[in-house]
């Protein structure tokens, strides 16, 4: 007997290759049958009178989508964000997991930390939230953060983002650790002794605005350098938010030596250019810096050639007083999870770079595989996994509000943005935890 | 006699000389011109701006230009009430906001102001209804040093279009060169940008729009040849710390005697002040008056500040 049934819909498991139009049935929060409708409506035999349905027809039904780059704040800096709003904001934009950075104050960098992001994760009842550990004690980049034991509390991955891990030999022994653990490193790549004072793109706006310029080589070399140090080594390796056409090569390069790395963009670099500062409008003011149309074309190719295979958001909320400012004090980031969707479709189906199929595998079983979470059948819908589930309208037109966020951050320079497509029920567990549309869901 | 020439001007802030129109530009500094014989005392004060308040929020260490703003703004008839701070607890970008709103709560009719951050004039603009007078923000732009830089260009050598402008220093870190960069390639001039290659880059090349050019070089020996205009900029000793000023700068950037004895005869010498004397320029050229017009730069400064100001500040 089916708890809930989703009917209809296009249901797309990137994972293994499936799309076709189907109901799907789900039972004690995790997927019961995914039948086909070779004749038209479901079987009456697997309803009964306390089966909730979802009529999907005209949507695509999904795994439900995993961001592996946000930023909560907690604990410390709650009026920014809170697990409690992040997640339930993931949930808003159709993500069921994310996995949260862990540059907070304090820091994510001990076993108990990890535990206390898993507890406050369990008691939200939003998007799942998995942590990502600090690299490196404190953020410091000097001693390797306890790896082993973060591990066995649940970190699903290490990194220091917001700053690089920058020494190399204490990277080369994160990269050590890190594979004896099997679990993956993220690098933030910025050569801090490039980017001294830098706000964004060196270029003519730069220099027009007299703003100390951020060069592209500041991520390039640092990829260049760790995937070099990680040739004997061979940890996992996930370069975050790339910016720079040239990152890509590089990248490329790794990948084709078969070298255990991948990278991720974000859809603000993929949609804006480093004119958005003009006028010095501190919503634009992005780490890394937005680039040009040329970084714009190189970085789709990579994702449609399969270079970069995770789209993930890196989710940034700042209080308005953060970006109010002038442009060299203002903060680093935009606001991510709640308007992503649309953006890639805007930014990738609507420019030809990818399918929706493509689209979906970049945003779940490519990221839950990084993360090691496909394990527990994360980024998947398969018959017996769990029922995380995104239902996508790609049709539903809409306008980016910041006001209508439901994360604390209102920092987006996409508000007012008029997009397309929009998730209208997010499953966690076989549980509805957000629903767009009552007209759809019948209980 | 300002009425007669305020027509195209509706602007409600002057935060850059980027994106003003040539029209825009030389209005200004007709009307300035028209100023001097006030500026010289050969004619009354103004009653223009009569029962005006001009505050003067000063972020950054100025004597020259918050004088003469003071001076301008007096000889049209208004008040000037100075808040000039420069301690640390004004150092970030909200508390200049926050000093504004309060200046205008006590009622003021325009805000000139200068502050470390590139932007920081935007940044108080959008926040206070009050005209916001840019007097230098950061490595940005000091609009009116580029006006009176202009009006001092025109009155020695005419109509500045075709002539050449070689702007030479620190380049990089020169509000003063990006406001004469914007009036001069919009008034159709080629602006020759010459300075040691850390501190300027060729994206300069590529940052202004109209008719004029700007080209970047590094030899300042060449570039003295055809020079109609030769700007010397202040070198900024304090940047001497990161090891950008080359100890070579006075040997290969410095306005000598020697080089001054190859220019054009008609070619003026410009300094914004204040100068290192013996560094950037040596002081038989500085105080050489057949070429040297500092002096009258100060001087064209007030009466441009006079124009700025009568155009943004509404009569009653």
């Amino acid at each position: 007997m089916a708890d809930l049934i989703i009917t209809g819909g296009r249901v797309i498991d990137p994972a293994r290759g499936f799309d076709e139009t189907a109901d799907v049935l789900i039972s004690e929060g995790r997927v019961k049958s995914i039948e086909t409708r070779p004749g038209g409506l479901p079987r009456e035999t697997t309803m009964s009178s306390d089966t909730k349905t979802i009529d999907a027809e005209g949507c695509i039904v999904a795994p439900g989508l995993l961001d592996i780059h946000v930023h909560f704040r907690e604990p410390s800096t709650t009026h920014e964000e809170t697990i409690a709003t992040g997640s339930a904001s993931a949930l808003n934009g159709g993500f069921t997991t994310v996995c949260c950075m862990p540059n907070t104050t304090p820091p994510l960098d001990s076993a108990e930390m990890i535990q206390l992001i898993r507890h406050k994760s369990n008691e939200a009842k939003g998007a799942r939230v998995f942590p990502v550990g600090c690299a490196t004690i404190g953020r410091q980049g000097n001693y390797p953060a306890p790896i082993e034991a973060m591990t066995k509390a649940g970190a699903i991955g290490f990194t220091d983002d917001g700053d690089p891990v920058d020494d190399s030999g204490v990277l080369a022994k994160v990269f050590t650790l890190l594979k004896k653990a099997n679990r993956v490193f993220m690098q933030h790549c910025q050569d801090p002794s490039l980017t001294k004072g830098a706000s964004m793109n060196a270029g003519p706006i730069a220099t027009k605005l007299g703003l100390t310029g951020w060069p592209r080589v500041a991520e390039e070399q640092m990829l260049e350098r760790d995937i070099l140090l990680n040739q004997s080594i061979g940890a996992r390796y996930h370069a975050q938010h790339l910016s720079s056409g040239g990152s890509v090569e590089i990248l490329r390069r790794g990948r084709q030596a078969n070298q255990p790395v991948s990278g991720e963009v974000s859809p603000h670099h993929l949609l804006l250019t480093e004119e958005a500062c003009d006028g010095y409008d501190t919503q634009a003011k992005m780490n890394p810096p937005l680039r040009s149309k040329r970084d714009i074309d190189q970085l789709k190719e990579a994702v449609a050639q399969g270079v970069i295979t995770v789209l993930a958001t890196d989710h940034a909320p700042h209080p308005a007083v953060a970006k109010n400012t002038d442009f060299e004090s203002a903060a680093f980031g935009i606001v991510g999870v709640e308007c992503a969707l649309p953006l890639y479709i805007k930014a990738l189906i609507d420019d030809n770079v990818l399918d929706w199929p493509e689209l979906l595998r970049l945003m779940t079983i490519n990221p839950a595989q990084i993360a090691g979470l496909d394990i527990m059948g994360l980024g998947s819908l398969a018959e017996g996994g769990p029922a995380d589930i995104t239902i996508i309208d790609p049709d539903l037109e809409w306008t980016i509000d910041i006001n209508s966020f439901v994360s604390k951050g209102l920092n987006c320079p996409f508000d007012g943005w008029n997009v397309k497509g929009r998730s209208i029920a997010t499953i966690v567990e076989g549980e509805v935890r957000h629903s767009r549309s009552q007209e759809r869901l019948r209980t | 006699m300002g009425d007669m020439l305020v027509t195209a001007w509706d602007r409600k802030n002057l935060l850059q000389l980027e994106g003003l129109t040539r029209d825009e530009l030389i209005e200004l500094i007709d009307l300035a011109q028209t100023h001097l014989d006030v500026v010289k005392r050969k004619e009354p004060a103004l009653k223009t701006l009569d029962g005006k308040l001009v505050a003067n929020l000063f972020f950054e260490d100025s004597t020259r230009t918050r004088c003469s703003f003071a001076i301008a703004a007096r000889r049209l008839g208004a008040e000037v009430v100075d808040l000039s701070t420069t301690g640390s607890s004004v150092s970030k970008g909200e508390t200049i906001v926050d000093t504004a709103h309060t200046v205008e709560a006590m009622g003021v009719d325009a805000i000139v102001m200068r502050a470390k951050p590139s932007g920081a004039a935007h940044l108080v603009a959008q926040s206070v209804q009050a005209p916001v007078i840019n007097a230098g923000d950061g490595r940005h732009e000091h609009p009116t040093q580029g006006l009176l830089d202009l009006l001092t260009m025109r009155q020695h050598l005419g109509d500045m279009s075709t002539r050449t402008v070689v702007i030479v220093g620190d380049i990089a870190n020169s509000r003063v060169a990006r406001s004469n960069v914007h009036a001069l390639t919009t008034i159709g001039a080629h602006v020759r940008l010459i300075g040691p290659p850390t501190l300027v880059s060729k994206s300069f090349e590529s940052i202004a729009q109209g008719p004029g050019s700007v080209i970047v070089d590094h030899d300042f020996d060449v570039a003295l040849e055809d020079a109609d205009v030769v700007m010397m900029l202040r070198v900024q000793l304090e940047r001497q710390a990161g090891g950008n000023i080359p100890e070579d700068y006075r040997e290969l950037y410095g306005l000598s005697k020697k080089r001054a004895s190859r220019l054009k005869p008609e070619t003026i010498v410009m300094h914004p002040g204040p100068m290192n004397r013996g560094l950037e320029i040596d002081s038989e050229v500085a105080d050489d008056a057949s070429r040297s017009v500092i002096l009258q730069q100060v001087t064209n400064g007030v009466a441009v500040r006079m124009a700025v100001l009568e155009m943004l500040i509404p009569s009653s």
